[in-house]
């Protein structure tokens, strides 16, 4: 009994003042995923990477937009979307109040627009995916042709990417074509 | 996998199986150097699980259902048996079962261990085990349609639920005793465990006589789950959820089982990453059940006193993981986050206090004069009992059993230490009490070792492929025994099958024994002392039968009672 006493005054007060005051959470906590809708480029690597479905992407054809979301409610704060990110757009921060008090204000959404296809009109990708990814080939390109190419190739819906290939399959003729064989 | 027949260990229970059983072995694959998949012929099934566990000191770890008619047109059953004699290894008796009649002989009147998994694989898979003594169902409810059988391939979506079959009811629970008794139905939320769980006491007067009770009330599809709608790397974040105290121990054995499958060498600096996690998550969770022992005794101010203790295990595993509870610190081939240095010096420093106060607690806890009246020769679990049903963990341990899985099948960090393992001769709660205390303080004692010498190198491994319909057992000791998981690769970037068993689920069938002969104030604390997770949301149904009346009692009246032991609300 009287260790017990001295454990008691020993110990003092054990108990945070929180939620009055603010709790300290250790350094690298994984908390509410921020998103930058800035930084995003649509790219979907996140919502592949996410265990449990709580971030998604929904293509709207006729608004020519997709949407990207997040629930809260789902998220299980494993830091993947984190890691799978390419452009460092979506990070987790230490917040952990979540709360609210409706349940549709855990979603939180940002719309991007579509890319066309060049040839066809049809929606390709997310404009700004299209153009992170030509962004990077162009820079790369040894010749102002591979450039052309490059830009091609990556603004081009496969369809009509498909169609042109036969069109120059046809131009070359076909003893040529079967040499190649 | 590519190992050399030399390094093979196991082959002197293999080479015994074929002397007795001269026909029966049809075929043996080597998963890893100490894991054997051995095909016994349906009708010898028996026979060779008893002969390896009763003659070669082996224990039924798990047993796995698996539909393979896409593969080989059959379903097949694995019985997982750690061999802890002279060479331990694990060897997994393996038989297929016709698609056409569904028939197999029941191993359970030979070996009790294995009553729960062929009610289970009855329940899943629609197999019908011939001469199971047990035929009730165990997993799925009484108003699941019949011949709906879950697992299978060809049976349900993940998400579908069938619509209920019946209004009511109608598990019919055994009373083994000749006496005539009282009926103390508790639950189905249950008495001391936040799993729902349905308990039925059968007491004369204060004395309980026998027990019985049904689980699975919140079976929550997880392997299903993880077979239909997941890759590998995220069904690690699945496992971290099986439980919610021991849940990094699940994501260690699930993430082993596919590396032991493909053969991947994952870096030592990972495996010790992974040890230490372990040994963190055992310190708080065995500072819970101490707390609660405390509770159940009646010491509230000692469950405080724990509980505030723990606090700082919780605060070593945010500041190591980024989160107190689910680590998520698990892939397929290593670990997401290093040990700095920084975090090396504050845990060294953290767990430096936990010994010193833990110690002062546990003087405090074993001097409290009511402590050892109320723990000491109470829920005795028979040596014999835990030998033939095959307990894990504190329990079996608590019962002179030398099983641990950290020694027995070193796995991940703790192929570099020592392992000392713990056992208490007395079979009662006290000694499991005891056991759990020498193990927080092993606990400490390892992860000093693992983060003074750690090994250097990367955390994480790609380099690999994943191949389908490959398979091995992965496991760990979880605070409450060994878990244990099976795994098979599918051809889609997802698993064909998952088999998860958590160590309670070995637990569950001794408890039985452990509540027989013991007072009904004593039944919370006997359940308590297997630790399973605990909830406070329960009521308890007392029905007496010899009067036919039946009286609803809160749990909390229940808890009081054992708690104060006055007032019985039996009367």
């Amino acid at each position: 009994m009287l260790k017990l006493l001295r454990e008691v005054f020993r110990t003092g007060e054990a108990t945070h003042k929180y939620p009055f005051a603010p709790l300290e959470v250790a350094k690298d906590f994984r908390g509410k995923p921020e998103h930058n809708a800035v930084s995003c480029i649509a790219c979907a690597a996140c919502t592949i990477a996410c265990p449990p479905n709580a971030i998604s992407m929904e293509t709207d054809v006729a608004a020519g937009t997709r949407t990207w979301s997040i629930s809260y409610g789902r998220c299980i704060f494993c830091g993947r979307c984190e890691e799978a990110c390419p452009t460092g757009a979506i990070a987790l921060s230490p917040d952990f109040e979540l709360a609210v008090a409706r349940k549709e204000d855990l979603t939180k959404r940002a719309v991007f627009s579509l890319a066309a296809c060049p040839s066809c009109g049809e929606p390709l990708a997310a404009a700004k995916e299209v153009a992170y990814v030509l962004d990077i080939l162009t820079r790369s390109a040894a010749s102002p042709e591979e450039a052309e190419r490059a830009r091609f190739l990556v603004s081009t819906c496969p369809a009509c990417k498909r169609k042109h290939d036969v069109e120059q399959l046809a131009r070359i003729g076909v003893e040529r074509q079967m040499e190649n064989r | 996998m590519t190992a050399t027949t030399e390094t093979r260990i196991g082959q002197p229970y293999l080479a015994a199986l074929r002397k007795k059983l001269p026909h029966a072995v049809l075929e043996e694959r080597w998963q890893t150097d100490d894991q054997v998949t051995v095909t016994v012929k349906l009708g010898s099934l028996p026979e060779a699980v008893a002969t390896l566990y009763y003659e070669h000191d082996g224990w039924l770890s798990t047993m796995v259902g698996n539909d393979e008619r896409s593969l080989n047109g059959c379903f097949a059953l694995y019985y997982v048996l750690s061999m802890e004699g002279a060479q331990k290894c694990h060897v997994i008796v393996h038989a297929l079962v016709s698609a056409d009649d569904l028939e197999f002989p029941s191993v359970t009147p030979k070996v009790p261990a294995a009553v729960w998994y062929e009610r289970e694989v009855r329940d899943m898979f629609g197999l019908r085990p011939v001469g199971l003594p047990d035929e009730r169902r165990l997993v799925l409810p009484d108003d699941w349609p019949d011949g709906l059988y879950p697992l299978r391939k060809d049976s349900m979506d993940y998400r579908f639920r069938p619509e209920p079959t019946a209004d009511n009811e109608t598990y019919k629970f055994v009373n083994d005793s000749k006496v005539e008794t009282t009926v103390v139905p508790l639950g189905p939320l249950h008495i001391t465990s936040d799993e729902p769980g349905h308990f039925r006491l059968f007491v004369d007067g204060e004395t309980i006589v026998d027990a019985d009770y049904r689980m699975f009330y919140v079976h929550r599809g997880m392997e299903k789950l993880a077979e239909t709608r997941m890759g590998y790397n995220e069904v690690t974040f699945l496992a971290d959820r099986v439980c919610g105290i021991c849940g990094y121990a699940h994501s260690v054995a699930y993430a082993s089982s596919v590396e032991n499958a493909l053969g991947i060498r994952v870096p030592d600096r990972a495996q010790a990453i992974r040890a230490i996690l372990l040994e963190t998550e055992r310190m708080h969770s065995h500072l819970l059940n101490l707390g609660l022992v405390c509770h159940f005794t009646g010491f509230d101010t000692g469950f405080m006193q724990f509980f505030r203790v723990r606090e700082k295990a919780m605060t070593l595993a945010e500041m190591l993981t980024g989160s107190r509870k689910t680590y998520a610190i698990n892939l397929i081939g290593g670990v997401r986050r290093d040990i700095l240095g920084e975090q090396r010096l504050t845990t060294l420093k953290l767990i430096g206090e936990l010994r010193a106060e833990v110690k002062r607690l546990i003087d405090i806890l074993v001097s409290t004069p009511n402590f050892e009246g109320r723990v000491k020769g109470v829920g005795l679990l028979d040596p014999q009992v835990a030998r033939d049903y095959s307990p894990v963990g504190p329990v079996v341990r608590g019962s002179g059993h030398r099983r641990d899985t950290r020694a027995d099948h070193a796995f991940a960090g703790y192929k570099l230490i020592d392992m000392p393992v713990h056992t208490q001769a007395g079979c009662d709660i006290l000694s499991r009490t005891l056991v759990r205390i020498a193990e927080f303080f092993d606990s400490i004692a390892i992860i000093e070792k693992l983060l003074e010498d750690t090994p250097t190198g990367p955390i994480l491994t790609e380099d690999f492929a994943y191949k389908p319909y490959k398979f091995a057992l992965g496991y760990t000791e979880a605070p409450r025994g060994e878990d244990m998981h099976w795994s098979m690769t599918g051809d889609n970037q997802k698993l064909y099958r998952w088999r998860c068993r958590a160590s309670t689920y070995n637990n569950w069938p001794v408890l039985r024994y452990m509540l027989r002969g013991n007072t009904v104030s004593d039944a919370p604390l006997i359940v308590g002392s297997i630790d399973p997770c605990y909830s406070c949301t329960d009521r308890v149904t007392i029905v007496d039968v010899n009067k036919a009346r039946s009286k609803t009692i809160a749990y909390k009246e229940m808890e009081r009672y054992c708690r104060e032991r006055t007032d019985s609300p039996l009367k």
